[in-house]
């Protein structure tokens, strides 16, 4: 368990850093909503005045700003579920491959720990970090929503508007943890990680803008946790909820093949 | 049982010169040196005991054990000190030793804060800060301080000053007395002169040569530079010398051979200055055991 306390320990301080400006980010703009909420009217005919696309690109559209979900799932959940993943990339594509570019793994190899219990230590301390990270988040999201004070929050809609963006996080984590596996640097993993989380939330703008492109809305995982959805389903699509496990499990799965028989030091 | 054992052990990676069937054994109890120039092959073959490369052919033993398949479990017994040492900067050195002690069954930090008081470490200081040879001093004490039956070390001596490099002689020699069976792998043949039973000479990813320490103490070796204020005759031929480079005012030369013989010689010639010293491997290697090579294949 020394690897997993000690990346536990070690995330501590980008974990706050980025839960406070996250949460502190969605609890300001859940701290306007009752301003929103008074000239509704008014905000839907400026609305109209917004090209389609537009609407369509932030689930505008489908969602309105007639409620305090409705409002937290095109304002506050953009931040969530955008920077959130930047952040899950940066944490899991690091863990791995920073040992080797810090050429600190001849020191952990030499322990007696084996390649396997490395990788799945480490990802269990990814996992950990990103369930506390969302679940302080939600906290403070609840808090928001009592403060834009909306008489009632559907709890099954607010339990599912949590936990898709840590589906998320852990999709882009596992994908940029099973990256870095196959790299030496830690810098390329990083770039990688992010270029992929970026270009999947263009892909996702793109898809939801044109009839044409949404075919591409499968392969984004922003498209599997899409706020309209789950608002008005109450539920995350079981085949999108399958990807992203099945995401999860191939990523490690395919960082711990590749790790076992990798050179470690050259 | 051989406490450490090569057979046809080969890694060949890439550009970089991997190691070619190299094979010996290390008795337990013993300290072997393992010795060659830069880029030779140590830190391949070292590296490829405790499994951090895989080989590409042959295979290793550590205690009986295969490298590869028993990785894990040979590493309770191993304490290895890679010859660059990189730990998390953002530990102190004492956290560093209660992580490293946490891998270990019972609690092996108290006997690293022993080590680190006789080799004269601050501990509270955080690592990141440490000069080289001090964090050479963390690598070596986290080396020894669960107190393996194996120490493989790589270049342990480089950066450490000449009173802590005495000091870290004494503490292996009473690691050698309790029975810990010692590879180390050195440039320098003065290091390995002083310490060990046998060694083993690479070169080019090759093994060249094993020696008993006894058998090359009879072989000794100076290198002798002569100047002359003066251009000189050229002509003296002396005993013994195994390679020379001539100018108009110096004669420069790798001497083989009892150094009072040597001095014998020196007295008939005319220079006005000398220095003698402790020839690198690199010289010996380049003529001497380059030149005994060629003769074992048949030039």
């Amino acid at each position: 368990m020394m690897v997993f306390k000690r990346e536990w320990k070690r995330a501590q301080k980008a974990l706050w850093i980025w839960t406070l400006a996250l949460g502190g980010m969605t609890f300001l703009i859940m701290s306007v909503y009752p301003q929103f909420a008074e000239n509704k009217e008014q905000l839907q005919e400026l609305m109209k005045l917004y090209p389609e696309a537009m609407l369509k690109a932030f689930n505008i559209d489908q969602l309105g700003f007639d409620s305090a979900l409705g409002f937290y799932a095109i304002e506050g959940y953009l931040f969530v579920t955008l920077f959130g993943s930047i952040y899950a990339a940066m944490l899991a594509g690091g863990m791995l491959v920073k040992e080797e570019s810090d050429r600190t793994i001849e020191f952990l190899l030499s322990k007696p720990i084996s390649r396997v219990q490395v990788v799945v230590q480490k990802a269990a301390a990814v996992a950990l970090v990103l369930v506390v990270f969302n679940t302080v988040l939600s906290v403070i999201n609840y808090l928001g929503f009592q403060v834009a004070g909306d008489d009632h929050i559907d709890m099954v809609t607010f339990t599912l508007i949590s936990l898709a963006p840590l589906l998320l996080h852990l999709t882009f984590a596992a994908l940029a943890f099973g990256l870095s596996a196959f790299f030496r640097k830690q810098r390329l993993v990083t770039s990688i990680s992010l270029a992929i989380v970026l270009f999947s939330y263009f892909v996702s703008i793109v898809a939801s803008i044109s009839d044409k492109l949404s075919k591409l809305k499968w392969i984004t995982p922003f498209e599997y946790v899409n706020s309209a959805y789950i608002i008005e389903q109450a539920s995350i699509k079981p085949v999108y909820l399958i990807i992203m496990i099945m995401i999860m499990v191939i990523s490690v799965t395919a960082a711990i093949m590749k790790y076992m028989k990798k050179d470690l030091v050259i | 049982m051989n406490a450490i054992e090569l057979n046809h052990l080969t890694k060949r990676y890439g550009k970089a010169r991997g190691i070619e069937d190299v094979t010996f054994q290390v008795a337990q109890g013993e300290i072997f040196g393992f010795i060659g120039p830069n880029g030779a092959g140590k830190s391949t073959t070292i590296r490829t005991l405790l499994n951090f490369l895989y080989p590409t052919s042959g295979t290793a033993k550590i205690l009986g054990k295969d490298v590869v398949t028993e990785a894990k479990n040979l590493r309770q017994h191993i304490g290895y000190l890679p010859s660059e040492v990189h730990y998390y900067d953002d530990m102190k050195v004492s956290e560093l030793f209660r992580f490293s002690a946490g891998f270990y069954p019972g609690d092996s930090s108290k006997h690293a804060l022993e080590l680190a008081e006789r080799l004269q470490l601050d501990t509270s200081r955080k690592i990141e800060d440490l000069s080289f040879g001090n964090k050479k001093k963390v690598g070596i004490i986290q080396a020894l301080m669960h107190e393996p039956q194996i120490l493989i070390l790589d270049e342990p001596t480089a950066g450490l000053d000449p009173l802590m490099q005495s000091i870290f002689f004494e503490l292996l020699r009473e690691l050698q007395q309790k029975g810990t069976t010692i590879f180390f792998s050195s440039h320098y043949l003065s290091e390995v002169q002083k310490l060990c039973n046998r060694v083993a000479i690479i070169k080019d990813g090759r093994m060249i040569k094993i020696e008993n320490m006894e058998d090359l103490h009879a072989k000794k070796f100076k290198k002798v530079h002569l100047h002359f204020q003066n251009k000189w005759d050229q002509k003296i031929r002396l005993e013994g010398v195994l390679q020379e480079n001539v100018t108009d005012n110096s004669y420069e030369f790798i001497y083989n051979g009892h150094t009072r013989n040597l001095l014998e010689q020196l007295v008939n010639i005319q220079f006005d200055d000398v220095t003698i010293e402790e020839p690198s491997l690199e010289e010996i290697f380049m003529h001497y055991y380059e030149k005994e090579a060629g003769e074992n294949d048949g030039l």
